[in-house]
């Protein structure tokens, strides 16, 4: 009897909740989050997702959009394409998210972009994942292109006078976009390839690829890796005392690797977002506000400021909530054309204008080119 | 009610065919199946090979990337039908394993465990670095949904029933397989290859086949995997995932067909419960693990079968 | 830069990274031996012991005492595991005494996880200065303490098989379990010693490298897969083969990088263990 009384009990506060739940609010808008918080890029995914987080936090604060209040439902894709594609399943299928974001490698990427193409659900990857807009109609890229790394990079190199070039490249993604980036532009900034070498990210030592490296001559080497390896190969040329600029990937800007190159000696040269270094900005140039304020809410909330990665994903739920103000809806199909549409805005990434061509939106000026002095990052003189 | 203890597996069947009707699952739900499904063939087919046939092998992911990789490939680039496709990639593997099996199985227990992690890497390895055919590292992108006599199966319950009806086939024909007079050479193998050979038994000869059954699975498996996925990447058929199947072997109860099957389904689904564990959900999965082990030797098929004949004898009362 | 500082560089480069797998090996031997099952979980002892070290030297403890507290630690935390998690398991199958293993060491990974986070940690160099020019050259002072605690720990372990009753006793056990325990030795106490040395050696080849490398929690897989490697050109039991091996695999990587192709070094390196593997059932430097 006492079970009984217990059950019809519970079933009554089950009815009113059900009853009670529409009558609070509109329904909050879903959006979906996919980071890597296992596996092997797991040290990135954090500063992702609480970019992401506070963004959201930041536009419900301001009221929402279009009345309605966003909230972020994430889930960790274990550095592994298949899991990258079930979560996107899940975000889709079960939360029924409006729109995704996140995933930071091109495999990943790719995992998720096919879900996104075959579901309909506009998803804004930030990763070295070329978007081809006739093939990936629902994926945006708020990571920027390579080629506008390479451009940074090269400008830098022809008012430096450096004219040889040597590539080392990871055996993986990175190193065959970056590889291409390199060659694609090399001819229009006066630069010459004088050689490339492979290596593999998991190789604890990469000293006989720089010997040969060195026969080349090059006057400085890139390097289109992220993380421990590019730190590596940085303390490797230290050994050899190699003493050229090495250029990374752009994947490095973040205190991590400030971390990794602690005691390396070797010149690193990083292109970055504008996000790095905002008090090196004109107040001329509109992204310097936004990077500001959202700089100040990362150290209030986090302790650490903004990098790379959060502005990738700072940018791509302010994209979203663009999309659903303008669009005036929560119809994944129209939100997406809705993005597709976004002119002139200005984010922390630079001012994005999309195209029915183009989904990266950014131009090779939004980006500078750093490099690490005593701790701190500084723009090369 | 011996019935009930012969014909449990048809109750299965039902299960399975009925699931789609009642659970409504969502695109979700079944994608989590199919992906099941896909481990559970490889699982069975690992099974023949190990629990049958007492021959370890630590690289069986690599028949799960020569399928995929050759569907994918030819579908994405070459316009080849998905069906014609994994056709191309069954004979492929099963070239591919009778040309390697005879001298790898020649080995015994760890250097033959080596020998297989070697052969895995060294297919990841090719796969990374022909970019020009595979994608490289970044993937093959583009592969087509699975078509069947030019009916698309791009719906989830559509591939659910699909994939599932290859599992059943997979697992009815290893059964068959394990009871045919093929089947009992294997086992006599496994028990003592030397006294197999002093019957006559040419034990070179059977590993191979059994070796080629496994491949021609696995490569089923990919196939299968990179239509859903759409996206293939070397990530996923590395050694962590030849040493997930051995996993999923020894959880479920080796040498028992089913057992590895529950092992692949167990394994593939224990992340849905443990996720929201966040970080604390590797430490979590290794204790689950470290449990059955401990506590129930012959894994969760083990429970099974003890729970079904505790149960079934009361019930005859 | 000469032709020859090349191949000097490149030895450099193969000796660094075949200790690291000749001591992963030596470990997985150690154990093997006496238990005949090998310890999938010895890459996170690697780990283990890199990220203990990092943390103890971070926190101002001085480098020698930090040294010897992270091996205890590793020595005691393979004992634990051993006397908990493999012992019960004596009666079941090679097989699933190693997925065991590999249970295990996905536990102390997540376990590693929860200590460390997911960041990458740097452990400074031994000692410090400027690397030393041989026939043009360079070469790390951090290889040279590589190669000097690789020598110390085989001589070590040369000691104690060959000199001591214990290490005696472990012989006896590893060749004949049975008649071992008729002899009076306790088969259990060598087990557990084994374990403890395995997972020390483990630890130290994590710390002796890791001043050259990055350390996070999932560091421990590819050490463990080239020691496997090592282990099983050299023919699995025994410990000299295992190190020259180990060491042979470090050479022909680097030399393989160098001389051929840095895209395909992988695909060549397992082609030619497969070939080993294949000719030389047991081992490279077996007898038969």
């Amino acid at each position: 009897m006492k079970r009984f009384v217990f059950s019809v009990f519970v079933l009554m506060v089950f009815v009113a909740l059900v009853a009670a739940g529409p009558a609070w609010s509109k329904e909050p808008i879903k959006i979906g989050g996919i980071f890597s918080l296992t596996g092997y890029l797991s040290w990135l995914g954090e500063y992702k997702k609480k970019a992401a987080e506070l963004k959201v936090e930041m536009i419900n604060q301001a009221g929402g959009v279009n009345g309605q209040q966003l909230v972020l439902i994430s889930y960790d894709d274990n550095s592994s394409p298949e899991q990258a594609s079930k979560v996107a399943q899940r975000l889709i299928s079960k939360d029924q998210v409006v729109a995704m974001a996140g995933t930071a490698s091109v495999p990943l990427s790719g995992a998720v972009a096919s879900m996104a193409n075959r579901y309909k659900i506009p998803t804004i990857i930030n990763s070295g994942y070329a978007v081809d807009t006739s093939k990936d109609p629902y994926l945006f890229n708020t990571s920027h292109k390579t080629d506008f790394a390479v451009i940074t990079a090269y400008k830098v190199f022809q008012k430096k006078g450096i004219k040889k070039l040597a590539l080392l490249m990871p055996i993986g993604p990175l190193g065959e976009i970056g590889g291409t980036a390199a060659r694609k532009y090399a001819a229009e900034y006066g630069v010459t390839i004088v050689g490339e070498e492979k290596f593999d990210v998991k190789a604890a030592d990469v000293t006989a690829q720089l010997a040969k490296i060195r026969n080349m001559n090059p006057q400085a080497i890139f390097a289109f890796v992220t993380g421990e390896p590019a730190a590596l190969i940085g303390r490797n040329m230290d050994q050899l005392s190699f003493k050229v600029p090495l250029l990374v990937s752009h994947g490095n800007a973040n205190p991590g690797f400030l971390k990794l190159v602690s005691n390396v000696r070797t010149q690193m040269l990083v292109p970055s977002g504008k996000v790095m270094k905002p008090e090196a900005l004109p107040d001329s140039d509109p992204t310097k506000k936004v990077i500001v304020e959202f700089n100040k809410k990362h150290i209030a909330k986090y302790k650490e400021p903004a990098n790379y990665f959060s502005a990738e994903l700072a940018d791509a739920i302010d994209l979203i909530a663009e999309g659903l103000r303008t669009s005036g809806t929560t119809d994944p199909v129209k939100l997406r054309d809705a993005i597709e549409n976004i002119k002139g805005f200005v984010g922390m990434q630079g001012i994005y204008t999309f195209t029915p061509k183009d989904h990266h939106g950014t131009r090779p000026d939004d980006m500078i080119l750093l490099t690490v002095k005593a701790g701190k990052w500084e723009v090369p003189k | 009610m011996n019935a009930l203890k012969r014909y449990w597996w048809l109750i299965l069947l039902a299960a399975i065919a009925v699931y789609p009707v009642i659970g409504k699952p969502s695109p979700y739900r079944s994608g989590l199946l199919i992906f099941a499904g896909i481990y559970i063939i490889l699982a069975v087919g690992l099974d023949l090979l190990m629990g049958y046939t007492g021959q370890i092998s630590v690289g069986h992911a690599a028949f799960f990337a020569v399928g995929a990789y050759t569907s994918g490939i030819l579908t994405a680039k070459y316009g080849f039908s998905p069906a014609a496709a994994m056709g191309v990639g069954v004979v492929f593997s099963a070239t591919l394993a009778f040309l390697t099996g005879r001298p790898v199985l020649a080995l015994k227990e760890y250097y033959l465990a080596m020998a297989t992690l070697a052969f895995n890497e060294i297919v990841v390895t090719l796969i990374i670095g022909f970019e020009g055919l595979t994608g490289g590292a970044s993937g093959l992108r583009d592969i087509p949904p699975f078509t069947i006599f030019g009916f698309s199966l791009l719906n989830h319950l559509h591939y659910y029933y699909f994939v599932w009806t290859v599992v059943v086939l997979v697992i009815a024909s290893s059964i068959a397989v394990v009871r045919s007079p093929f089947g009992r050479a294997l086992i006599a193998i496994h028990s003592d290859e030397q006294a197999a050979r002093s019957f006559g038994v040419d034990c070179a000869k059977y590993k191979t086949r059994a070796y080629m059954l496994a491949a021609v699975y696995a490569s089923i498996a990919g196939s299968l995997f990179a239509h859903y996925m759409g996206f293939i990447a070397p990530d996923d058929f590395g050694i962590l995932t030849s040493i997930n199947l051995l996993v999923m072997l020894f959880l479920g109860g080796i040498g028992t067909i089913f057992g590895p099957a529950l092992g692949a389904l167990f394994l593939k689904l224990l992340p849905e419960i443990t996720y929201q564990f966040q970080d604390y959900e590797l430490l979590i999965n290794g204790i689950i693990l470290i449990v059955v082990l401990v506590f129930f030797p012959r894994g969760l098929f083990g429970i099974f079968t003890a729970l079904r004949n505790k149960i079934v004898p009361r019930m005859g009362k | 830069m000469s032709d020859i500082s090349h191949l000097v560089q490149f030895l450099f480069s193969g000796i660094t990274v075949g200790s690291v797998y000749a001591l992963i090996a030596v470990s997985l031997v150690i154990v093997y031996k006496v238990s005949q099952l090998i310890c999938f979980a010895q890459g996170e002892f690697f780990v283990f012991g890199a990220l203990t070290m990092t943390t103890l030297v971070s926190k101002g403890v001085p480098v020698p005492l930090a040294f010897f507290l992270s091996i205890i630690i590793a020595m005691a935390l393979g004992a634990l595991i051993q006397q908990v998690l493999i012992r019960p398991m004596k009666n079941t199958s090679v097989g699933a005494l190693i997925v065991m293993t590999i249970a295990i060491s996905l536990a102390l990974r997540g376990l590693a996880l929860l200590i460390w986070g997911r960041e990458s940690h740097v452990l400074p160099p031994f000692s410090r200065g400027e690397p030393i020019q041989v026939l043009g050259a360079a070469l790390q002072l951090q290889i040279l303490w590589i190669v000097g605690i690789t020598t110390v720990v085989l001589f070590l372990i040369w000691f104690f098989f060959e000199k001591t009753p214990a290490g005696i006793a472990m012989r006896a056990c590893a060749e004949n379990p049975y008649g071992a325990s008729l002899m009076g030795i306790n088969t259990q106490k060598t087990t557990l010693v084994a374990w403890a040395w395995g997972s020390g050696i483990g630890a130290l080849a994590g710390m002796a490298v890791a001043p050259m490398l990055f350390t996070q929690y999932t560091s421990g897989i590819m050490p463990m897969v080239k020691g496997f490697i090592a282990m099983s050109i050299g023919g699995l039991g025994s410990i000299v083969g295992s190190v020259i091996a180990g060491l042979l695999l470090g050479l022909v990587e680097s030399y393989t990088i160098g001389l051929i192709s840095s895209k395909f070094s992988d695909t060549i390196v397992f082609a030619l263990l497969m070939a080993v593997l294949v000719f030389r059932p047991n081992g490279l430097f077996s007898r038969s």
